[in-house]
């Protein structure tokens, strides 16, 4: 079960140091997706270990909403916008934010060291830990919302993760509730999107979100 | 399950939905009609005995959160009812703004009503659902990118209070706030999930440092919308706040919420003094109070007692001026406050409201949120020195000057123009709401009644 957990953890790392290098959108919602499926996956196998029929339901929940529904939401809004399919200037070039990502990496994994092992006493625990911190790095170093909202999916993602593996025993409604509360936020955030880009621009108007 | 406790949540989900019949004026009549059967069905659970069951968990705080949400809800829908009309290119018809707006009351309704923190995150997450769009209801490039923020900042957030969750899960065995408010035992997981919450639920209720949607915001987002942000979906956020709080006996926890809260103090008072636009100074003006309120829930005790003062007060006060900043808005159209002169000439009844506002935001007396903050600041004083305790009155106190003199600077400034004050309901629901912002200290012995 560890070696698994490992197994799916660094997949996801290395998926996400794949999307901080990538400047193409589509790629990264599809490498989204793909991190989803393996997590779903991860929860399959937890289902038969445990013998529970609830983390069966989420595997499901995960792979149909994580997987399939939001990236397919999210590549058809991209492609009534192709222009928004390539990011053209990310905040931080390519080898600076994959430095990031490893020194974030090992800062993770310090802090978890440090505040959580003893009390978990699981080390891979760790995975997850530098999962959310990737996430919220993807958010702070890109400009395009797509990828900031991919960056918010793999936060939740690697949330998901740490309660799957060290807590699989949270009550359903919590995780279920959060999974519909995602399906709210990334449907909420495609109009917003949407919106960003069709409303006339005004030089002026940012002047109102200063100070 | 007693079936009157769900009652003002069902009032106003029924009233979301009801929304969509395409019926000219239904959404407003409804709407209006299932706001104020809120306030009536929170009037009556105030009365009842406190109820933990496996759904619910209402004691005197809960209560005390729903009378407030459904007061602020019912002024907001009746003050949208006469707003709604002087935006130019709204973002959708009328009954999406209602259903939305109906549908954020039920997100709060929900949050303070469930006996499981983990249906409580879920709660405050769909507040974010359910608000967000009506932030960007004027459809202009910094409201959706005002929103766009709110909901990237807010949702990340959020994501570290679910980890909270996760471990204090891992610590108790349990989400369920009942049980958790009589829990002895527990591991030193707790803490560290105590300190996540305050930085994830914080988030939501703009303290520093995750404070930076809350300006953004609020100044962008239609008077009334920014009116219900402030007065209760903040306090909404301090709301899980106060019951990590409650289940966690850990001084350094404590000390963690206390020092955020006095850092958020400073910062919101120290940006007050530099606004231009007046609709960020309420935002701001907003922060300090929430800082306030956070440095009363980690003390505790009597300081929670003016918590739920400064917090009441504050509600009817804020949505009062944000009501009034958008009356100031729909006619002087702009939100610069050197652009705005003469308010006391031209709309005398918005003028006067503002004024006693302003000073009731800043915790002037007689006011409910200087009683608030009195409670508050004497609990500081028999905890920490003076000098950290006048540290804070000092900030306090630049906070007061910078927002009265910036609305006195509006109001009583000399202009030529010709006078012109809105429609009644314009007027009268900002001044029903600061008569129940002092009305509150009549209160203070029944509110110290009904929390302990």
């Amino acid at each position: 079960m560890k070696d698994f957990f490992m197994l799916i953890g660094f997949s996801e790392v290395l998926l996400v140091i794949f999307m901080q290098w990538e400047v193409y959108v589509t790629k990264i919602v599809k490498t989204f997706s793909i991190g989803s499926y393996i997590i779903s996956i991860f929860l399959f196998y937890l289902s038969f270990v445990q013998h529970s029929y609830l983390v069966l339901i989420l595997a499901i929940l995960t792979a149909a909403i994580r997987g399939f529904f939001i990236p397919t939401f999210i590549l058809r809004r991209l492609s009534k916008d192709p222009r928004r399919e390539r990011e053209s200037k990310p905040a931080m070039g390519t080898a600076f934010s994959i430095i990031i990502s490893l020194v974030i990496a090992i800062f993770a994994y310090v802090l978890y060291d440090v505040t959580m092992l003893n009390f978990v006493g699981v080390l891979s625990g760790a995975i997850p830990v530098a999962l959310i911190f990737q996430g919220a790095f993807l958010i702070i170093s890109r400009k395009n919302a797509f990828i900031q909202l991919i960056g918010y999916m793999v936060m939740e993602n690697a949330a998901f993760l740490f309660t799957g593996y060290l807590f699989p025993d949270l009550p359903f409604s919590v995780e279920a509730g959060t999974v519909l509360d995602l399906i709210g936020v990334v449907m909420i955030s495609g109009i917003i999107m949407r919106m960003r880009e069709s409303t006339p621009k005004k030089s002026d108007d940012f002047d109102e979100l200063r100070g | 399950m007693s079936i009157i406790y769900i009652l003002p949540m069902a009032a106003s989900l029924i009233g979301a939905l009801l929304c969509l019949a395409r019926i000219e004026k239904f959404e407003e009549i409804i709407s209006v009609i299932m706001s104020v059967s809120t306030i009536i069905f929170s009037i009556v659970i105030l009365f009842l005995p406190d109820v933990s069951d496996a759904f619910l968990f209402l004691d005197g705080i809960s209560k005390i959160m729903i009378l407030t949400i459904s007061i602020v809800y019912t002024m907001t829908v009746i003050f949208s009812t006469t707003f709604l009309k002087y935006i130019d290119e709204p973002l959708f018809q009328k009954r999406f703004y209602y259903l939305l707006l109906n549908l954020f009351a039920f997100s709060m309704f929900f949050s303070v009503s469930v006996n499981n923190l983990g249906l409580v995150w879920v709660g405050i997450e769909a507040t974010t659902v359910t608000s967000a769009l009506l932030v960007a209801v004027e459809n202009d490039e910094s409201s959706i990118e005002a929103t766009w923020r709110y909901i990237i900042i807010v949702s990340s957030g959020l994501v570290i209070s679910f980890i909270s969750n996760v471990l204090i899960y891992a610590a108790t065995d349990t989400l369920d706030i009942s049980k958790l408010l009589t829990m002895n035992a527990f591991s030193a997981l707790l803490p560290l999930g105590g300190m996540m919450a305050i930085i994830g639920y914080g988030t939501k209720a703009g303290i520093f440092p995750m404070h930076t949607w809350l300006p953004d915001v609020h100044g962008k987002a239609p008077a009334p919308v920014s009116a219900i942000f402030s007065g209760v979906l903040l306090p909404v956020a301090l709301y899980a706040i106060i019951r990590v709080i409650q289940f966690t006996p850990v001084a350094y926890v404590k000390t963690f919420a206390l020092v955020l809260g006095f850092l958020t103090v400073i910062i919101a008072a120290s940006l007050m003094a530099v606004q231009t636009n007046y609709k960020r100074l309420f935002a701001y003006s907003t922060m300090e109070n929430m800082g306030m309120a956070l440095i009363g829930i980690s003390l505790g005790g009597y300081a929670l007692i003016g918590v739920f003062v400064l917090i009441i007060s504050h509600a009817f006060a804020k949505s009062s001026t944000f009501f009034l900043s958008g009356n100031l808005l729909s006619r002087y159209k702009t939100l610069k406050i050197d652009d705005v002169k003469g308010v006391a000439k031209r709309m005398p009844s918005t003028a006067y409201t503002l004024l006693f506002d302003a000073m009731a935001i800043t915790g002037m007396p007689p006011f409910g949120t200087f009683f608030g903050e009195i409670m508050i600041i004497l609990v500081l004083l028999s905890v920490l020195n003076i000098g950290w305790t006048l540290l804070l009155v000092g900030f306090l106190a630049l906070a007061f000057i910078s927002m009265n003199f910036k609305v006195g600077k509006m109001i009583f400034s000399d202009s030529e123009g010709e006078k012109m004050d809105r429609k009644r309901i314009g007027t009268l629901v900002p001044i029903i709401d600061t008569v129940f912002s002092v009305a509150v200290i009549f209160f203070i012995p029944f509110i110290s009644k009904v929390i302990k």
